[in-house]
């Protein structure tokens, strides 16, 4: 099957320091990819760049066999590529219905058709109850359903998923785990970057992990868990 | 509360206002206190064009007076050289202003805060040394003169209430639509309206011209009324005035601006005995206002309002 995205040779300097080295990986059209590594390993540079957030030195991206490298987020979201940022992103002086019609209407849908699937996502997500509100007025948990829920107004190609679960309530983790259990199922991408190696483990059958800007490890999530270079990434050298 | 009830509750407030101002002439044909009302319609025209940028798209540009000065000398000129009718100049002043503010829109649609302010500030005083330098063909500080289009100050009253009565429909239209919402998301957070498909760029440019041209318009109907275009209606002062009104009625609110520039300018015009004193006053007022009332006077109307809603069980 021909990957639905395909990272190559992607390297990302900031002055001296290398933060994306030569990375290489694809993703296949239904995957649930578990990008991981410690703190500083060059994820979310590397999400940045998938997403258009930041443009690459070298390398190149495809999405469905066509170069995106150099198309703005807004391109990309309209080619069907989501992102969750790890620093919530919301409209907070917005409504929260109106912070989910906001990505519905830019990608094409009717005010009808917009204001129902809104309504549906705020219902499975556990938050119409707070509809009415402006967003900043939200709980630190109920902000990152909100961004998570603005990333499906349309379903996307692929969902970039940055550390969704971090800082939130128990409740609030299963939710989200279980609309990306039940999307996954039905044949949704997804790249999931988060430091929680339960869910990791639970959720992601191959995981890519990274360290110092390099891919350390990729393959089945208990594999790649298991390698020696990724225990010593996360415990360090006197551990392993 | 849903956006679409806040604007279409502040759309009918606007209107009820309007409509009790308009009733002013039964009252009183007072040509001096006519002629402050008018002069406060434009201030509102103004200040409404003015909040579409800064209160609801997050771009502070201190340049609605020059796009104001622009306006009325597309209008003057237009007339001065080529004799056109006034509805004519009207549309020219408008149009001008509308293209310049998207050329300049699309120059600083990169620039926040203090460099898009500085940008726009530096803008507004190069057009308007360019006004006043420009003397074989806009006489420069002299003014140039026109024709007047109205010699009755009651018409001119229910022209400019005509006015603003259609920025204030084109707005709440527009501020209505999808426009509205993508114009609300940049402001909140351009990265995060990016990632949801909205085109910053175009939404952004739009923006400034539709602003922009709003505020020509403005400036091409004050041109007919005072029969005579000087420089110094791109005064940065004005924008000042612009910037103080808007805060003081509620920025961010489609009622907000035309209540800060009616009770700005009338007040003024009352305080006018005091002499100096009344910029210290307004000063002083634009910064409790930023203080401790960033919502305006609409914001503590509708806080004010807020526990009566919820003791009648409806939503706040």
């Amino acid at each position: 099957m021909s990957p639905l995205l395909s990272v190559q040779g992607v390297t990302k300097r900031f002055g001296g320091l290398v933060a994306v080295a030569d990375v290489s990986f694809d993703i296949a059209p239904g995957e649930l990819v578990g990008l991981i590594g410690p703190n500083g390993s060059g994820k979310t540079t590397l999400l940045n760049i998938m997403s258009g957030h930041l443009s690459g030195d070298q390398g190149r991206i495809l999405l469905d066999g066509e170069p995106c490298s150099g198309l703005k987020p807004q391109g990309l979201a309209r080619r069907g590529l989501m992102r969750m940022f790890q620093l919530t992103r919301i409209f907070p002086r917005m409504n929260v219905l109106d912070n989910l019609l906001v990505g519905g209407r830019a990608l094409g849908l009717a005010a009808d058709e917009a204001k129902t699937r809104a309504n549906a996502l705020l219902e499975e997500l556990q938050i119409a109850h707070v509809g009415h509100l402006d967003a900043g007025q939200l709980s630190g948990g109920q902000m990152k359903l909100l961004e998570f829920g603005c990333c499906f107004m349309r379903t996307p190609r692929l969902a970039l998923l940055d550390e969704p679960f971090a800082a939130i309530h128990p409740t609030m983790k299963e939710i989200m785990s279980r609309f990306i259990r039940a999307r996954h199922a039905e044949g949704q991408t997804f790249v999931l970057v988060s430091h929680d190696m339960p869910v990791i483990v639970e959720l992601c059958p191959r995981s890519i992990c990274m360290n110092a800007g390099r891919v350390l490890s990729d393959g089945a999530t208990s594999q790649v868990l298991a390698a020696p270079a990724v225990i010593e990434a996360y415990l360090g050298g006197a551990a392993a | 509360m849903s956006g679409d009830v806040r604007l279409r509750r502040e759309f009918i407030a606007t209107a009820l206002l309007l409509v009790l101002l308009a009733l002013v002439p039964l009252v009183t044909r007072d040509v001096y206190w006519l002629g402050v009302l008018v002069v406060s319609a434009y201030f509102a025209i103004l200040a409404s064009s003015w909040n579409l940028l800064a209160g609801f798209t997050g771009q502070f540009s201190l340049a609605p007076a020059a796009f104001a000065m622009i306006g009325a000398y597309g209008a003057a000129l237009s007339a001065a050289y080529y004799n056109v009718p006034p509805i004519v100049g009207l549309i020219i002043g408008t149009g001008v202003a509308g293209l310049i503010g998207l050329v300049l829109g699309r120059i600083v649609m990169r620039l926040r805060g203090p460099y898009l302010a500085l940008t726009t500030l530096s803008f507004a005083e190069i057009a308007r040394l360019v006004a006043s330098n420009s003397i074989n063909i806009t006489r420069g500080d002299l003014g140039l003169p026109l024709e007047p289009w109205f010699n009755d100050r009651v018409i001119w009253f229910y022209v400019f209430f005509g006015a603003l009565t259609f920025v204030i429909c084109g707005l709440y239209l527009l501020l209505r639509s999808k426009a509205g919402l993508f114009l609300e998301a940049i402001r909140d957070d351009e990265i995060a309206a990016a990632r949801s498909g909205v085109r910053i760029v175009f939404w952004k440019t739009a923006a400034f011209a539709i602003s922009s041209a709003a505020a020509g318009f403005a400036g091409a109907l004050y041109a007919y009324f005072a029969s005579l275009v000087t420089p110094e209606l791109g005064l940065v002062q004005q924008t000042g005035l612009v910037v103080s009104m808007t805060v003081i009625g509620g920025m961010g609110s489609l009622i907000g601006p035309v209540v800060g520039a009616f009770l700005v300018y009338v007040t003024s015009e009352w305080l006018r005995d005091v002499g100096g004193w009344q910029l210290v006053i307004f000063a002083a007022l634009v910064i409790m206002f930023a203080r401790l009332f960033r919502t305006g006077l609409w914001g503590l109307v509708t806080t004010a309002l807020a526990p009566r809603r919820r003791a009648a069980g409806r939503p706040a």
